[in-house]
């Protein structure tokens, strides 16, 4: 096993000790919200879920646009990469709203803003990801997933726009917003302490992806 | 520049005069699209939702599904028998070759468009009153970015297996915007609003023109370079 | 739509039940992969 791959399945590791203790702290330690009862304990792990989620969608639009300047086959596995790892977020936050919704709105799936922006944003990763299927020549693959993925980088602030000119249902931002974040301390920390250790888990999968795959190509180069 | 266009123009031209000896990717597309609109009449309850309720969103989504079947055909052609080698080789530039390709698409699915909306109006017995400029510009600036996504997409997926399915999978999230915004503008003029309202929902509509066709232009002759 | 504060726990635990699962199988999954390799070489 390469270094790379060690070092990826390290982070991953500390990524999900982290995640643990995040659970530990949000069903332990955060306060039952009065209004919307132990379900708003989702919000812990579904907000950093779609951070990730479009995090790795802007990792695969960057990486596109360099893999299109610069040519270096490791930009491509970068993306690929990138994209995978997001479909396992984006399947986070789309399971997670719902299971939110239904207690505290009353309903599974609502066509509000950013619900319908994260099914977008997944619907984007599994085009990307059917593509990159259905090509077979390494070359041809890269270049076409690269302008997929660089059109699908400027789509998403339209989708966007689209979306928040209907009504919303969703919570307003909480977190970053202009003036201080409205939520009770304890909250907030369990908050913060969940994108912590999504980020860092991300970066640890995304590492070992990369790796991994490479490391297969190499060995398939070789043998 | 002037060669530019020249060369592109000369590719429109063929690609146009092709399609006119069989007409079959354009006779199945207006097909599909006049069977789209009958299919969307019996599929609702006459009782419970009036047609002009369901008429925005019938004809958006009738005209531009047909698109898709005319766009699908763009590249399909050039495949049989190594065309796409050929035009490749020839002495223009790889914008030419999009440029010729967009404007044989816009050609075919403004021929859609144009069989779909009488269609439309004929089968939902809608008046369009002093509202059809307002549609046929919504029409038009939809058309002008989605087909530009369309020609850059229908080149990739001809080259992949299940390129019909290929296709709309990938372009669907890219119609969503226009669609939507085409839809709210359609309502608003259907239902007799003044123009003025349409005016930003029209706007929206030139930016993401002009933003995806200057991205097609710039991605798609990096699409093949071997 | 408030709910009284017991209620909704069962799609709490859902929630949370389902996002290890997925992170954590993707994350086995990548370390099985990474075995396999590295019994290769």
């Amino acid at each position: 096993m390469t270094t790379l791959a060690k070092r990826g399945l390290a982070i991953t590791a500390v990524g999900l000790l982290a995640l643990a203790a995040v659970y530990v702290l949000a069903l332990a330690y955060t306060p039952i919200e009065r209004a919307q009862g132990l379900p708003q304990k989702i919000f812990y792990i579904h907000v950093p879920a779609a951070w990730c989620a479009l995090l790795s969608f802007s990792l695969v639009g960057i990486a596109s646009i360099l893999y299109l300047w610069l040519r270096d086959p490791r930009l491509d596995l970068f993306a690929e990469s990138a994209a995978n790892v997001g479909l396992a977020f984006s399947l986070v936050m789309l399971t997670t709203g719902p299971l939110w919704g239904k207690p505290v709105w009353g309903t599974w799936w609502t066509w509000d803003a950013r619900l319908t922006f994260t099914l977008f944003l997944f619907f984007l990763f599994v085009g990307y990801r059917a593509l990159r299927s259905a090509v077979q020549d390494p070359g041809e693959r890269a270049r076409f997933s690269a302008v997929l993925g660089i059109f699908g980088l400027l789509l998403v602030p339209f989708v966007h726009l689209t979306v928040y000119l209907f009504r919303t249902l969703h919570p307003q931002p909480i977190v970053l917003k202009p003036s201080a974040p409205s939520l009770p301390g304890e909250m907030l920390r369990a908050l913060l302490a969940s994108l912590g250790a999504y980020t860092i888990l991300m970066a640890g999968l995304l590492m070992t992806r990369y790796a991994l795959a490479r490391d297969e190509r190499e060995e398939r180069d070789a043998g | 520049m002037a060669d530019l266009f020249r060369a592109a123009l000369a590719i429109a031209i063929k690609d146009i005069r092709v399609e006119g000896r069989s007409r079959t990717a354009l006779i199945s597309a207006v097909t599909f699209a006049a069977l789209v609109l009958v299919i969307f009449n019996f599929a609702r309850d006459p009782g419970a939702l009036p047609k002009s309720a369901l008429a925005p969103s019938v004809l958006w989504i009738t005209f531009t599904f047909a698109a898709v079947i005319a766009l699908n055909r763009s590249f399909a052609l050039e495949k049989e028998n190594a065309a796409l080698d050929g035009l490749l080789l020839a002495p223009v530039s790889r914008s030419a070759v999009f440029l010729g390709k967009y404007l044989a698409n816009l050609a075919f699915v403004f021929v859609v468009l144009a069989v779909t909306l009488p269609l439309f109006v004929l089968f939902f017995d809608v008046g369009f009153e002093g509202g059809l400029p307002g549609i046929l510009a919504a029409a038009v600036l939809a058309t002008l970015g989605f087909v530009a996504v369309g020609t850059v997409f229908a080149a990739i997926t001809v080259r992949t297996r299940f390129a019909d399915l290929m296709l709309p999978l990938l372009l669907f999230p890219f119609l969503m915007p226009p669609v939507t915004w085409a839809v709210q503008i359609t309502t608003r003029l259907l239902s007799g609003r003044p123009v003025g309202e349409i005016l930003g929902w029209l706007r929206l509509l030139a930016l993401y023109d002009v933003v995806f066709v200057t991205l097609s232009l710039l991605l798609f002759p990096l699409l093949m370079d071997e | 739509m408030p709910v009284d504060a017991n209620g909704g726990g069962g799609y709490m635990v859902a929630a949370y039940v389902v996002t290890a699962v997925i992170l954590g199988g993707y994350a086995l999954m990548l370390w099985r992969k990474a075995k396999r390799i590295a019994s290769s070489e």
